[in-house]
């Protein structure tokens, strides 16, 4: 229920700074023969950095990409990183001179060599260190400029009204009772905790189930800037916990037979509703139920957590702290909060100091870590890098869903 | 058949203790191998005997006790009574240990006796003793009935949802925020066991916040909204301190602030408004900095790249017990002194987990008794905030003070907690008031 999409995260993540860096990764045991141009179109003159020159420089290299000769990479800053097979150094090379020729009036071309560096060629093969550590720049960079960009806007929005209307108790009061008349059945989601061990499909071992904030906020209350008031937001949380518990309660179909998690405060584990909830579930037949807390919500209170936790665990529950980022891990500590399970935020800046990280993790024990918020597959051969097995997140579904369909697909095949 | 203290029916008169008393009545002739196990959670602080904690515990209580097809009873009092045949004295101690666990932070549940009296539970060999439970009993339905009208006064004063939020945020004016202000001091002891203060913390009296805003609601009972409310109220504390009439001011303030009002231009107006004529310190709760611990690490240093100093607020012997006070970089770490800290297994505790903090860097806060000073000097803390030090502090206000002969030590006490309305007003020397002297030979 507090799965609050991390949208900005998601764009970084996203970003091509980010997919060049994994691009590289994956292509460690295949650099022989491969190499790489770094184009400075950043330093061209504004008036030749306009968007349709982008296109142009970045369209130069389509063909390649189609016949997967190379991969190229707008970066953030305009510049153009191009990967390629050796075996296309010709027909780079003419693309390069295509592009000199577009901007033959550019100082940058004018003065190439002298006192000016167009592009910079790169052997995989040779110089691979220097390459990743170009793109860790590169993405470093990036990252600092959309910090200070979400500073500004920060500053701003702290300074002036913020976009949306604020989140204010009285919208509170409204929210919470049309929370009791919607029926949130529709805005519930599921995702897959998986195993991954070396190459074999992710195995499901439990499913979060959780209120979409977003989809929630567009049906309910699509104007109010929610973030605004990130206490009132968190009351607006219970609120939703004792909705959530009551359509458990409710679930005719086989939900509870399986293994789950759910979004809970602690104020909710103490309430009157969840041990409602906890006597319906422990009539029938019920798997494991893993209730994941918010860090905000154990550090509030943590008496009340340490009793929480108690009564949890007596009942058979296990407790995962969700949302933690590496560097929020020496401030909650897995181990002396008595919770079983961790979920911990993928960023690339876990590759960064990896033997120091690595021990870190391994203190926390690996086996206690969902690595989860990830969008490609090297975050899962980070992950087994470590020894972490367990993950969560979009890639982790796009998996399943190609698995499915793969069995599907075999499935139908052995039919004909 | 159970009775519960918690949505009982609406019959005034039968209180589980009526009924317990009926229990142990009809047993009578029957009391061979019967033994009853009186589980004593009313002797719980109070924030272990919240009515959410009591009735997970009787649930968990009840779940154990299955097998031995007694009769269980959670009183008015919180306490719970089981009456039952043929359990082994093994038994009930197994169970009485596993409640326990539950409690285990709370002094009873750690102590063996409190005050003379058995501490978390006691056993009643009916065979043996059955009058004695029979008046036990007997003696507890009278005092159940005062209990529920206690209770029933208390249960008045609502719970602060989002509604009656809304109706304290408009009631809140400038007036109302000054005289629910109150001060206390921070006192530094030197190597010469002279003691000067070395701020004066400005801070809410909640208690005294409601009863001039919402008497009938308890605006501490929803953690999230008073977070929200505390937001507002940090913007009126700048405001009003700002226009107070200090006839002299602090050598230093420290304010309970948000991380949010922290970053706002009010509080830029209010730094600057002190110039170089006080220090400023602020201290943050765990609850705002686990909000966002970015966010904290950013307030941090930029506080301290101007010159103002931080507190981690709000440790005690649990918090220690899970988090490092030292990662958080502040100046100062505030402790909360309570009884029990002088216990050797938690004194060794704290002294590990403030060790990295160094002592010099601890605040001992609440300090109410010569005890809680001694044991922190015994640490090597030197900072000290509480009653005991108020008290103090306005002794040696009155032996400087030339309208002393007017006024009572608790007068002078008072009047030093409070910046505005009548208290200050009675006050005939309200410079000397704001003037905080220096204390010589404090041990």
């Amino acid at each position: 229920m507090q799965n609050v999409p991390a949208s900005a995260l998601t764009n970084a993540a996203l970003s091509q700074e980010n997919l060049l860096i994994d691009y590289l990764q994956r292509l460690e045991r295949h650099r022989r023969d491969r190499r790489a141009v770094h184009i400075h179109l950043s330093q061209l003159q504004p008036v030749n950095r306009r968007d349709n020159h982008m296109r142009i420089a970045a369209g130069s290299f389509e063909s390649m990409v189609k016949l997967l000769q190379a991969q190229a990479f707008t970066l953030a800053n305009a510049d153009l990183m191009v990967i390629y097979k050796a075996s296309a150094q010709d027909e780079v090379e003419a693309a390069i001179v295509r592009l000199r020729y577009l901007f033959s009036d550019d100082p940058l071309i004018v003065n190439d060599g002298l006192d000016r560096v167009f592009c910079d060629w790169y052997s995989l093969d040779r110089e691979y260190e220097q390459v990743i550590e170009l793109a860790q720049t590169l993405l470093r960079e990036e990252q600092a400029r959309l910090r200070a960009v979400q500073e500004k806007a920060g500053m701003e929005a702290r300074d002036s009204r913020p976009k949306g209307t604020a989140f204010t108790p009285d919208l509170l009061v409204r929210t919470e009772a049309a929370l009791f008349q919607a029926d949130l059945a529709n805005l519930m989601r599921r995702q897959a905790v998986c195993a991954v061990v070396g190459q074999s499909p992710p195995q499901p071992v439990f499913h979060e189930l959780f209120i979409s904030i977003g989809d929630m906020r567009q049906v309910m209350m699509p104007s109010i800037n929610v973030a605004s008031s990130p206490w009132l937001f968190q009351e607006l949380t219970e609120t939703l916990d004792r909705r959530v518990l009551s359509l458990l309660n409710k679930h005719d179909d086989r939900t509870l037979e399986n293994d789950i998690s759910i979004n809970l405060n602690v104020a909710t584990i103490l309430s009157p509703q969840f041990l409602t909830f906890d006597d319906n579930i422990k009539a029938g037949a019920r798997g494991t139920i893993v209730l994941e807390l918010q860090k905000v919500d154990i550090f509030a209170d943590l008496g009340a957590y340490l009793f929480a936790r108690d009564f949890a665990h007596d009942r058979g529950y296990r407790i995962c702290i969700d949302g933690l980022t590496y560097s929020m891990l020496p401030f909650v500590n897995r181990e002396r909060l008595g919770a079983d399970l961790i979920k911990l935020v993928w960023e690339p800046s876990l590759l960064e100091e990896k033997d120091k990280k690595t021990d870190a993790l391994r203190r926390i024990g690996v086996t206690r870590i969902i690595l989860c918020r990830f969008d490609t597959p090297s975050s899962i051969e980070y992950g087994h890098s470590v020894g972490i097995t367990l993950f969560q997140g979009r890639h982790i579904e796009a998996m399943l869903a190609e698995e499915s369909r793969r069995r599907g697909t075999a499935r139908n095949t052995r039919q004909r | 058949m159970n009775a519960t203290a918690f949505g009982g029916k609406p019959q005034e008169v039968i209180t589980p203790e009526s009924l317990l008393f009926d229990a142990a009545e009809r047993i009578g002739r029957i009391r061979d191998g019967r033994m009853a196990l009186h589980i004593h959670l009313s002797r719980l602080q109070p924030q272990n005997r919240e009515e959410n904690k009591v009735r997970i515990a009787f649930r968990l209580f009840e779940g154990m006790v299955d097998i031995f097809h007694g009769q269980i009873f959670l009183l008015t009092s919180m306490d719970i009574m089981l009456i039952c045949k043929d359990a082994r004295l093994a038994d009930l101690d197994a169970i009485v240990y596993k409640l326990k666990a539950l409690f285990n932070k709370d002094p009873l549940a750690y102590s063996d006796e409190i005050e003379g009296q058995a501490g978390f539970a006691s056993v009643y060999d009916l065979s043996a003793h059955y009058e004695d439970f029979l008046a036990l009993c007997a003696q507890l339905v009278p005092e159940a009935k005062k209990l529920k009208a206690n209770q029933q006064a208390a249960a008045q004063i609502q719970e602060l949802d989002a509604k009656s939020l809304v109706r304290v945020l408009s009631g809140i004016g400038g007036s109302k925020i000054a005289s629910a202000l109150r001060r206390q001091p921070c006192v530094r002891i030197t190597d010469d066991n002279t003691a000067e203060v070395m701020f004066q913390e400005f801070y809410m009296s909640i208690a005294e916040l409601q009863k001039e805003l919402a008497p009938d609601v308890n605006l501490l009972s929803n953690r999230w909204l008073f977070q929200h409310l505390s937001q507002v109220l940090d913007l009126k504390v700048l405001e009003a301190l700002q226009s107070a009439g200090f006839q002299r001011l602090p050598a230093a303030y420290s304010l309970n602030l948000n991380m949010s009002t922290v970053e706002s231009p009010m509080f830029r107006r209010f730094h600057a408004s002190l110039g170089n004529n006080a220090g400023l310190f602020v201290e943050f709760q765990l609850a705002d900095i686990f909000s966002n611990l970015d966010t904290f690490f950013r307030v941090r240093d930029d506080l301290k790249a101007k010159g103002i100093g931080t507190v981690l607020d709000g440790m005690n012997s649990i918090t220690l017990e899970f988090l490092d006070a030292e990662l958080y970089e502040t100046d100062f770490v505030k402790v909360s002194w309570s009884g029990d800290m002088a216990n050797d297994i938690i004194t060794a505790d704290l002294t590990n987990a403030l060790g990295p903090v160094g002592f010099d860097h601890v605040i001992l806060s609440r300090c109410d008794s010569e005890a809680s000073i001694e044991w922190g000097l015994d640490r090597g803390i030197r900072h000290f905030q509480g009653r005991y030090l108020d008290s103090m502090v306005a002794a040696v206000t009155m032996t400087h003070c030339d309208k002393a002969a007017a006024c009572t030590l608790n007068q002078c006490n008072a009047r030093h907690a409070v910046i505005s309305g009548p208290l200050r007003g009675e006050c005939g020397n309200n410079e000397m008031l704001d003037s905080f002297p220096s204390l010589r030979a404090i041990r």
